[in-house]
This record gives structure tokens, C-alpha cells and sequence, in this order.
């Protein structure tokens, strides 16, 4: 896998029309051209959302026979030639044809993660309505693709919520390097390292759920199966096309080996189900892997914007203070897109928070912390319109009249999940309690540092040339 | 008798249109529920075949589409009566199509086109016909002629079953309401991000085209 040098987006010249519609929903000014000519994206800018590919709409037609072959556009695009969907102008690296290659090595210990919102939306690829939830028909259907273990990101939130909980009460007791911002969406990630590298100290240096997840597979879990890490193929599913640059970036390794070796989208997974012949729809429900594979509530709804507050917020404030929080639902947190403002009250401390959904909305913030008048502690930042529901590898849409209501149904859907769970805090999902009673020790420790946390690297241009 | 009215059609205004294909790309998701399209595009299993087509030119680009002609010329050339006026809109049966041309040919706008068929996402092959691939002798698959309906088919089965359609043209008839008076909105229109396309439905087409003669007097 070479994410580091592919760019992960592009736009296919032979296809592009020039509307730049896609240059509309870019947060990152990231698509150069004059209008009706093809368009191009600066790669230093690009925080490889996949906004763009989400919106374009010029496709191949068949009408059009000067075009490259289908078959050599599928190959290009990584994707597999079994694909019979229509290819659009702007679009993502694929990683299925690698994958499916991968699985089928039986030298290989196979295992893999799945985001929160896959759930929630892998169902659309198959026909069913917006937001339909199938994790149950997602667990059985990775295990006929030949999966060795299937765990969740979720486990990883629940994770990155004991951690990045601890970081922030660690930070607000001592006054130090706040406001403290999120760090789980890479898109929002390297965008401060390009555009606002004085930020970086700010950032949690939590790894996002994922890393933690791989790295959790190469070590705890290797060692509870006992396989050699080095045998072990990591795999995730993502709604993100920018997860496929995270996993890439050189820091995110354990001891020399990749935490996460592949990412593929949620658009992939249903791509790779299909080819081969899986029936989804008609699938038997079948659970996760232990230990990796249990979550809280709490971890399922990090795909919402405002989820990951809202779960830092429910294990925060019994951190603090020790007693059960009043209210697991945290309605003034859940929106949409732009910025959102609370003051929790957490004991004797007033928590100001502040929810970014959509990477055009958070210059403002940026220039209050350059100012030194930020008023907030906390900071969740995802660059997406409303989160991970929003990402630029869930399923695409026919019709932009109903970007709306898709994101609605996932998002609810996402809240209900977490609604029907027993355990909807993190530091009460007994794997969690277990990992750290086995594994980790505490939150913050030293085996949490070295595999659980990270450092960023400014990429403005001057740091770029090296 | 019943006053005669004539019949509706989309037009583009060149102006406003920025060649994005969006309108082609909706115009194919409502038409083919039957063919397994739902709302995502990884549903879809057959070629993106619109009814109507973005064309470019060096200082434009913008949509062309059926006129709905009242005396329409494509139903008068096609031998099989599959061309027919139907609730103020010329529309083909699909089914009794043989595929011959003639209508491509007579209308003046290039409305129609000619293109395989398919039903349940599978190219729909003929009873007799059969041609011969590879030293084989297989049926040959259907080519039907495609234009314009004016979305009338936006509540066939497929569409009622998925809820979807009739939710997006609710959403954009209470936000935008249809010129036309309430008239259902063509995907196309509702889903153009420029509104560049519009239904001109005909009280409103003359009652505009009066006012903007009587300005100019
Ligand atoms: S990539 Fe797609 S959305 Fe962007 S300008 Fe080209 S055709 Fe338009
Ligand atoms: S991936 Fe996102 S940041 Fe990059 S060009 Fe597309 S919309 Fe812009
Ligand atoms: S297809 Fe052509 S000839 Fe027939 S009604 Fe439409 S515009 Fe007129
Ligand atoms: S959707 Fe609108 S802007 Fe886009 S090609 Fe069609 S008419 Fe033009």
C-alpha cells in the first residue's frame, strides 16, 4: 500500500466537465481550474475528504466511445472489474482489488475493523432505505469474505474516550494548551498541520479510533490469539477517504509494523460483497469478535457530529466527579453543520465546549486561539458536513435532493443504536475495563503512550521542502 | 368543449447551466426503480441511460430535451402507434417500440435516442430475433427509443416502494413551489443545483411571453 505518495483523490481529466461544483463543496479552496475545462487539485491543500467525490456527477456515458476503456478505468481506479456502477469524474484510490488478492492468502491472519456508521449505511449499496441498521449481516458478511477476526472501531472509540477524557481533565487542571482540540478526523488533522501548524500543541495527541484499534490487533489481541504480529493483515473499513492517508502516514506504526495495513470504504466493502456473490440482504445476523469487538454506546455514536463530545462528556464527568451523570443524552450537542457552544456543568468546573462540523467553519476558531481569545476547553473538529455520517466513502447519491434526508436517517439511526445499548459509556464496557486491567494498565501510561498516542508534523509549505 | 391545453416541457436556460449532468444522472435514477436503482449509486447495475442530454458547445452548454410537441412529428412517423399524447405529455410505449428509428430521425430536436433495453436490471433480450457472437447463435437484446416523459412514470412501482422519489419532489414542492401550479416537479428540475431548468407549463409560458412583449412596447 502506497498512500503515502498517491493522493488518494482525483479527477479523472478524460470525464471532468469543468462545473466545479465540486470546488463548491470543497472546505479547503483544494480544486484549481477555469470553469469548463477540467479541473485539478492541489495536493498540499487537499485534506482528502472527499467532499468532491461525493458531489460530482459527470459519469462516463456510454455514448461517449472515445473514452478509455471501462475496464482500464476500473484497473487505474483500484477498483474491481466486476464493478458495474457508473464512474464519475471526481474519485478515490481504491484499495478492494489489493484486498481481495490479500484474503485470499491463507498464510495471512486476516483481520479486520469496521467504523461506526458502516452499520448504518452499508445496507443503501443493497437497495435499503437510508440509515437501515445491519451490523449483525456486516460481521457475517466480512466472515465469508474470509476474515480471520472481525473487530470494531467502536472498541477503539471506547478507548480513545478513556484517554483523550484523561488528557482533557489533565490539561484543564493544569491550564495548559487549551483549548483542547479533537484529533479523530484526519481531514481535520492535516488541515492544522498545513494551515495552522501553531495549533498542532493544541490537538489531543490521542491516535484517532482506528490507529488504536491497529495497534490494539498487533499487540493485545495478537498475543490473546497467538499469532505473530507480523503475519497479521490489518484491515479497516471507512467512511472516510482520508483514512487511507492516515494509515499510510510514517508515525502510525507499532514497533516497525503498520497498525492498519489497509483501509477500504464503505462503498468498497459493498463493492467486494457483491463480487463475491454474497447474498446481503438475506444474511444471518452474526456478533463481533471478542475482545476487540465490544462496544459502548458511547463509541457508536463518534460517526455523529458532536458524538465524540458527547461521549467524552459522559466519561468525563463521572471521572471528575465521581457520581453518575443526570443525563446520558446530550440533545443541546446534536446538530448539523457550523458551529455549536455549551457549557457543561462537571462538579465545580463549567466545561465550554465548542462542536465544528464542516472544516469551512473552523478558521474562525483557529484565529481566536491565535489571538489568545478562545474561550473554549474542549474542541471536537470533523471536517465532513455532519461527521462521519457525511464522509466522502459512504454510499453516493443519484439524486442531490436527498443529501438531506440520508444523513438525517443515518445519524438517527446511529442514536438509536446507542439508545438500545446496555452499556453506553465507555468506562463501563467490561472489554475496555479488562484491557486496561490486563494490558494497558492506566490511561496515560506508558504502555498507552507508545501505543495509543502520536505527534504531528507541520506541513506548511516551508516545513514541507525539508 | 374543454379548452384545449397545450403541453408542458422543460427548458434550460443556457445561461445558468453549468454542464454538471446532475439533471441527466436524476432523470436515469427515477426512471429505473424497476431496474433496481435505489438511492445510491452502487445500485446501479445496468448503463446510465438519461432522456435527456447535456450538450456542449464552445460558449455554452445546457440540456436538450423533449418539446413535447403538440403535433408531435415522432408519433406521426412511427408505424407502430407506440407514440402516443397522454395526460399533456407525448410519451412512447416502451413496450410496443420496435426499435425502427423513424421518430429519432423526424424530431427536430433530437430528442430521442435509441438504446438497448433492460428489465430487472438485465438487458432484455427478444423472443425471435437472434444474432450471431462468437460462432453462436444468442437473442439479441431489445433497442428501444428513450425521450422525455415528463417524469410521468415517477410513481411507477418502483418509486412508490422505495418512498424516496415522492419524498425528494414533496421536499422541493413545498420549499420551491412548481411554477406550473402544483404540478409534480420533473427530477431533472428538482435536482439542478443552478435552477437552470424549468417546467414551462403553458398558461404560465404565454401569460410571460405576453408580459414581456407588452414591456417591450
Ligand atoms: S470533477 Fe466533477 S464536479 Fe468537479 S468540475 Fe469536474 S465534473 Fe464538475
Ligand atoms: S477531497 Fe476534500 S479537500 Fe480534497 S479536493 Fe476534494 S473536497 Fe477538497
Ligand atoms: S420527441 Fe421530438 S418530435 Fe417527438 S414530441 Fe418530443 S420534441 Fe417533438
Ligand atoms: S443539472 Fe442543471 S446545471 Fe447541471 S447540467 Fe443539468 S441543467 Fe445544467
Amino acid at each position: 500500500m502506497t498512500p503515502n505518495i498517491d493522493p488518494i483523490i482525483h479527477i479523472d481529466e478524460e470525464l471532468c466537465t469543468g462545473c466545479r461544483r465540486c470546488a463548491a463543496v470543497c472546505p479547503v479552496d483544494a480544486i484549481i481550474g477555469e470553469a469548463g475545462t477540467p479541473q485539478k487539485i492541489d495536493a498540499h491543500r487537499c485534506v482528502v475528504c472527499g467532499q468532491c467525490v461525493q458531489t460530482c456527477a459527470a459519469y462516463a456515458a456510454e455514448s461517449e466511445p472515445a473514452l478509455t476503456s471501462r475496464a482500464e478505468k476500473l484497473r487505474q481506479r483500484g477498483q474491481l472489474s466486476s464493478v458495474r456502477e457508473p464512474l464519475f469524474a471526481a474519485y478515490s484510490t481504491g484499495h478492494a482489488l489489493e484486498l481481495k488478492e490479500a484474503l485470499a492468502d491463507p498464510k495471512r491472519y486476516k483481520v479486520v475493523q469496521c467504523a461506526p456508521v458502516i452499520r448504518v449505511s452499508l445496507a443503501e449499496e443493497f437497495g435499503l432505505p437510508f440509515g437501515t441498521l445491519t451490523p449483525g449481516k456486516m460481521a457475517a458478511a466480512l466472515r465469508l469474505l474470509n476474515f480471520d477476526r472481525v473487530y470494531d472501531t467502536n472498541f477503539g472509540a471506547d478507548v480513545t474516550i478513556m484517554e483523550e477524557g484523561s488528557e482533557l481533565i489533565g490539561r484543564v487542571m493544569s491550564g495548559e494548551r487549551l483549548p483542547m482540540f479533537t484529533s479523530c478526523c484526519p481531514a481535520w488533522v492535516k488541515h492544522a498541520e498545513t494551515a495552522a501548524p501553531h495549533v498542532l500543541d493544541h490537538l489531543s495527541s490521542c491516535k484517532s479510533p482506528m490507529q488504536m484499534v491497529g495497534a490494539l490487533v498487533k499487540t493485545y489481541s495478537a498475543e490473546l490469539d497467538g499469532v505473530a504480529p507480523a503475519d497479521i493483515l490489518s484491515v479497516a473499513v471507512m467512511p472516510c477517504t482520508c483514512k487511507k492517508f492516515e494509515a499510510g502516514r510514517d508515525e502510525m506504526n507499532v514497533d516497525g509494523l503498520r497498525e492498519v495495513d489497509m483501509v477500504i470504504t464503505t462503498r468498497e466493502l459493498a463493492q467486494l460483497i457483491k463480487d463475491k456473490g454474497i447474498d446481503f440482504m438475506n444474511l444471518p445476523d452474526e456478533p463481533f469478535d471478542s475482545p476487540l469487538g465490544k462496544y459502548s454506546g458511547a463509541g457508536t455514536i463518534f460517526g455523529a457530529t458532536g458524538g465524540v463530545m458527547e461521549a467524552a462528556i459522559r466519561t468525563g464527568y463521572e471521572l471528575v466527579t465521581h457520581e453518575s451523570i443526570p443525563n446520558l443524552q446530550l440533545d443541546f450537542i446534536r446538530g448539523d453543520e457550523g458551529i455549536r457552544t455549551a457549557t457543561v456543568q462537571i462538579g465545580d468546573l463549567e466545561l465550554k465546549v465548542a462542536i465544528v462540523a464542516g472544516l469551512k467553519y473552523v478558521s474562525s476558531i483557529l484565529e481566536q486561539v491565535s489571538d489568545g481569545t478562545c474561550p473554549y476547553h474542549f474542541i471536537e473538529v470533523m471536517a465532513c458536513p455532519e461527521g462521519c455520517v457525511s464522509g466522502g466513502g459512504q454510499p453516493k447519491l443519484l439524486l442531490e435532493t436527498q443529501r438531506k434526508a440520508a444523513y438525517q436517517a443515518r445519524k438517527s439511526s446511529i442514536y438509536r443504536h446507542d439508545s438500545n445499548q446496555k452499556v453506553r459509556k465507555s468506562h463501563e464496557n467490561p472489554a475496555i475495563i479488562k484491557l486496561y486491567k490486563d494490558f494497558l494498565g492506566e490511561p496515560l501510561g506508558h504502555t498507552s503512550h507508545h501505543l495509543l498516542h502520536t505527534k504531528f508534523f507541520s506541513r506548511s509549505v516551508k516545513g514541507e521542502l525539508k | 368543449m374543454k379548452k384545449e391545453q397545450p403541453n408542458s416541457f422543460v427548458i434550460a436556460e443556457a445561461g445558468k447551466c453549468i454542464g454538471c449532468k446532475a439533471c441527466e444522472l436524476a432523470c436515469f435514477a427515477v426512471h429505473n426503480r424497476d431496474n433496481g436503482v435505489a438511492a445510491a449509486v452502487g445500485t446501479v447495475t445496468t448503463p446510465v441511460i438519461p432522456r435527456l442530454y447535456v450538450i456542449r458547445t464552445d460558449s455554452f452548454t445546457m440540456p436538450v430535451q423533449c418539446r413535447h410537441c403538440e403535433n408531435a412529428p415522432c408519433a406521426g412517423v412511427c408505424p407502430v402507434q407506440a407514440i402516443v399524447q397522454e395526460e399533456g405529455a407525448i410519451t412512447i410505449d416502451e413496450d410496443r417500440c420496435i426499435g425502427c428509428k423513424a421518430c429519432a430521425i423526424a424530431c427536430p430536436f433530437g430528442a430521442i435516442s435509441l438504446y438497448k433495453a433492460y428489465s430487472n436490471g438485465q438487458e432484455h433480450k427478444q423472443p425471435y430475433l437472434r444474432e450471431r457472437l462468437d460462432g453462436r447463435l444468442e437473442r439479441k437484446t431489445r433497442v428501444i427509443a428513450y425521450k422525455c416523459d415528463l417524469c410521468h412514470d415517477i410513481t411507477n412501482s418502483g418509486n412508490i416502494a422505495s418512498g424516496e422519489i415522492a419524498a425528494a419532489a414533496a421536499v422541493n414542492n413545498s420549499g420551491t413551489p412548481s411554477e406550473g401550479g402544483g404540478e409534480p416537479m420533473p427530477a431533472c428540475v428538482s435536482v439542478c443545483p443552478e435552477q437552470a431548468l424549468k417546467l414551462v407549463s403553458q398558461s404560465l409560458g404565454a401569460s410571460r411571453s405576453r408580459k414581456a412583449a407588452g414591456l417591450r412596447l
